[in-house]
């Protein structure tokens, strides 16, 4: 009989085998980023555009990326989704704060086809009267649905006070905006920052040579012309909101303050601290809220990455009669941290787990290729990945807990309950 | 073509390995044969529930996730109306920590006190977070009861009711977990980078000495065919009227389920299917339009739901919608239709395989079905499909009899 009492003896992770992308500039300030080393039929392409939200004071960026398959002066909408279809193309096409990202996924056999009908569909947009109206039909419907949701709510205003000081970054859509869309703004956005606006090309997939390179440069006219510029040192709206939801069950709270980015020396630190308070299954939020007192499904916390900057947020639903409670046990965490070193056995597993999870990361073209992007735009290389596994492997309990002391003040954070 | 090789320990427990000799990392997959259809219907959400348990620590070992961790792995599960599914992904090198954590909470629970009373808490939350803390949240719990008066569809992997799991007992958890958690009842999928011969030694090692248990025979209440229009409409404090029709159709087992998958695409999967291109681009009536099946293992539904814009009613989308499925009953699909369908699930085929955890998944559920070769037939099973099939099945399914239709009409708060 095998004892089970014994724990099987683990091996640690030394190496992590990286590997990058090919790197093609389209111009000055533009590349195409190509990993080839994948073994299936699939063909990944991803256009990322200067489209974000900060672009629009007129708050029409959604509704641009949402219009870019809407039809071209040969092609109305329902000719392009059928010509996509029919070569079997998935596409998601999604507006965020700083970039639009269009994503198109295929058999490779497809990709040259699928490709150029896109590009054509999303370059040669005719703002349909019609196509605009039901645009705004679907996704006013889609906000009021939202609306209905606290984790919607929180998240709106949680993003409104954690970019208090940035005009271009805190800006929400609301209701009243669906009703003053111009096609005038639709045009000018799509102008300047769609068919100017290409800053990123990535593409994973076993095509020959001289595809990408067609690929390359057909799009070389969209690219770009002058480097893009992103906000930093945000200052957040310090303290509680609560935002009331009537006959709500449940309650959202998300927690956070500006941060910082990989380019800072501090990132991997708190990366590892930030794990140990809520990023893991084990994490001593999930053990506390979840684990032990069962107020909710889920609690957790991460660091959400801007170009120049970046920010710490918990994030949970809970019991509307646990919110106190919860909040209480967040900072009781959170202290815990500033005046106790982790010991060693929990510090080892997060050790562990992390090595555990930059594997994973690095796990198959597409988790690498993201992998590489991820410290690309933050102007690092893959050596960055190496300095993660040395860091992870010294870092002391002592450091972890002048990192929290430094950098996890509860004065500082923003805090926002709906429910 | 997923390779693969099956093996049955001398318990009874169905192991399948599948080689990738591209990845630094292990999946467990185990796949149990238990789910919320073979629960009571005065016990509901109980696989569920009892899904949590199982990371509340077994006999030899206090915590699950701690020292799978502690190796580098992560792990999570899911319960279905079917099956109830755990697994871990692990470096390959520390996959017997995997091994010694998962093969203990098979051979027994520690059933502490504490655990249940934790967990009842964590999945009653759940329930509000998910169903009912949501605007449509609820719509399965009020849909599956008047599509299914028999079968144990009726309820949701959730439980009917909050009450049903604030009542189980630390008995019923034990109960359960003797009759369905057993070598006999469950399938594990290893895959990574491993030889075939150290995986038969390394299960043998972990699984080897489990009781093999009786794999319990599963009866369970038929449904019977329904043969009239069945139609609910509840009052929501939602922002737009919404609207459900669950027409039965065939189990997994059969060709007739594969055909109705298809049939589902050409109604409402994307942007080119007849259900989007009628009522939303053409007569404006909804926001948004989908057709899909559930993908149950017994007699599943196919769904037709959606939103309906501002101002439109439930009278002009239900004319909307049977002029569509009649249209689809009286004439064959074209050839370009059908190629369009067939397609895509083609390119999604090849992306969901380039997922270890899905192989190995896949690989489990198959064999559940009879042969985990079923995944490597699924592509031409699909191909073989002809446009007189779907026409046959449409012409069958797609009858008001055949129908319950949940309607949830919007307030104001």
């Amino acid at each position: 009989m095998i004892n089970r009492t014994l724990a099987p003896t683990i091996t640690s992770i030394n190496e992590i085998s990286f590997t990058a992308p090919k790197i093609i500039p389209l111009n000055q300030h533009v590349n195409l980023f190509w990993m080839s080393e994948i073994y299936d039929e699939t063909t990944r392409i991803e256009l990322h555009f200067d489209a974000g939200t900060i672009r629009s004071a007129e708050k029409v960026a959604g509704f641009v990326n949402s219009l870019l398959l809407s039809g071209t002066p040969t092609k109305n909408s329902t000719t392009i989704n059928n010509e996509l279809d029919s070569l079997g193309v998935f596409t998601d096409i999604e507006v965020g704060q700083e970039i639009a990202v269009v994503s198109i996924y295929c058999l490779r056999k497809n990709a040259e086809k699928a490709f150029s009908i896109i590009l054509d569909a999303i370059t040669n947009v005719n703002f349909d009267e019609n196509e605009i109206e039901d645009i705004i039909r679907e996704k006013k419907q889609n906000f009021l649905i939202g609306s209905e949701k606290v984790s919607i709510l929180s998240r709106r205003k949680f993003q409104e006070s954690i970019f208090d000081n940035s005009i271009n970054y805190s800006r929400q859509l609301k209701l009243e905006d669906f009703d003053t869309i111009t096609k005038e703004s639709l045009i000018d956005f799509h102008k300047a920052h769609y068919l100017n606006g290409l800053v990123k090309v990535i593409i994973v997939s076993r095509l020959e040579e001289e595809k990408i390179a067609h690929i390359a440069k057909t799009l070389t006219e969209f690219c770009v012309s002058t480097p893009v510029k992103f906000e930093d040192n945000f200052i957040n709206k310090k303290g509680r909101i609560d935002i009331q939801k009537y006959g709500a069950m449940q309650t959202a709270i998300r927690i956070g303050m500006p941060l910082f980015n990989k380019k800072n020396s501090d990132f991997i630190d708190f990366q590892i601290l930030q794990t140990i308070l809520g990023d893991y299954f084990g994490s001593r939020l999930m053990s506390n809220i979840r684990e032990d007192k069962g107020y909710t499904y889920g609690i957790g916390c991460g660091v959400s990455e801007t170009f120049e900057s970046g920010h710490f947020i918990i994030a949970t639903e809970v019991g509307k009669e646990y919110v106190e409670a919860t909040l209480n046990e967040i900072k009781f965490e959170i202290e815990r941290l500033q005046q106790e070193e982790v010991d060693s056995d929990e510090l080892t597993l997060v050790k562990n787990y992390l090595l555990g999870q930059l594997l994973k990361s690095a796990d198959g073209p597409n988790a690498m290729t993201d992998l590489f992007i991820g410290a690309f735009n933050q102007g690092k290389d893959l050596t960055f990945y190496q300095d993660v596994i040395n860091r992870i492997n010294a870092i002391s309990a002592e450091e972890l807990k002048l990192t929290a002391i430094k950098y996890l003040n509860w004065e500082n954070l923003t805090i926002v309950t709906a429910g | 073509m997923i390779q693969f090789e099956k093996f049955t320990l001398s318990n009874g427990l169905k192991v399948i390995f599948h080689k990738d000799p591209t990845t630094p990392l292990a999946v467990i997959n185990t796949l149990f044969d238990v789910g919320a259809r073979d629960e009571s219907p005065d016990k509901t959400g109980f696989a569920h529930l009892f899904e949590h348990l199982m990371f509340g620590g077994s006999i030899n070992i206090e915590d699950f996730d701690a020292p799978l961790q502690n190796a580098g792995g992560e792990s999570n599960a899911f319960t279905s109306n079917d099956i109830t599914n755990y697994y871990n992904i692990i470096p390959a090198q520390n996959i017997e920590t995997a091994l010694w954590l998962e093969s203990d909470r098979l051979l027994s629970l520690a059933f502490t006190e504490k655990s249940l009373e934790t967990q009842r808490s964590v999945v009653i939350e759940e329930f509000k977070q998910r169903y009912l803390n949501q605007p449509y949240g609820d719509v399965w719990l009020e849909l599956r009861p008047l599509a299914y008066t028999t079968h144990p569809y009726q309820w949701a992997t959730i439980g009917k009711e909050i009450k049903h799991i604030e009542d189980a007992s630390m008995e019923d958890v034990k109960s359960f977990f003797y009759k369905h958690y057993t070598p006999s009842n469950a399938i594990v999928c290893i895959a990574g980078n491993f030889e075939l011969d150290y995986v038969k030694q390394i299960m043998e090692k972990w699984y080897g000495d489990i009781p093999s248990g009786i794999k319990p025979a599963r009866i369970l209440p038929l449904e019977p065919k329904q043969e009239i229009f069945r139609e609910k409409t509840i009052e929501s404090k939602v922002p737009s009227n919404a609207f459900y029709y669950a027409f039965k159709m065939a189990e997994k087992k059969s060709f007739e389920y594969y055909v109705t998958d298809l049939l589902s695409d050409a109604l409402g999967r994307d942007k080119s299917s007849k259900l989007y291109i009628s009522l939303q681009k053409e007569l404006k009536l909804v926001t948004e339009i989908h057709c899909y099946i559930t993908g149950s293992l017994d007699n599943g539904l196919l769904i037709i739901e959606g939103k309906i814009a501002p101002g439109e009613t439930f009278e002009k989308i239900d004319s909307g919608i049977w002029k569509v499925l009649e249209e689809l009953k009286n004439k064959l699909l074209s050839d370009s239709d059908l190629e369009r369908i067939k397609n895509k699930i083609s390119t999604s085929k090849e992306f969901q395989e380039q997922g270890l955890l899905n192989r190995a998944m896949n690989l489990c559920l198959y064999e559940l079905l009879g042969d985990a070769n079923g995944v490597n037939e699924e592509a031409s099973l699909y191909e073989s499909i002809t446009a007189a099939h779907i026409h046959t099945i449409a012409n069958e399914i797609l009858i008001t009899e055949n129908c319950s239709l949940l309607k949830i009409k919007a307030i104001q708060e």
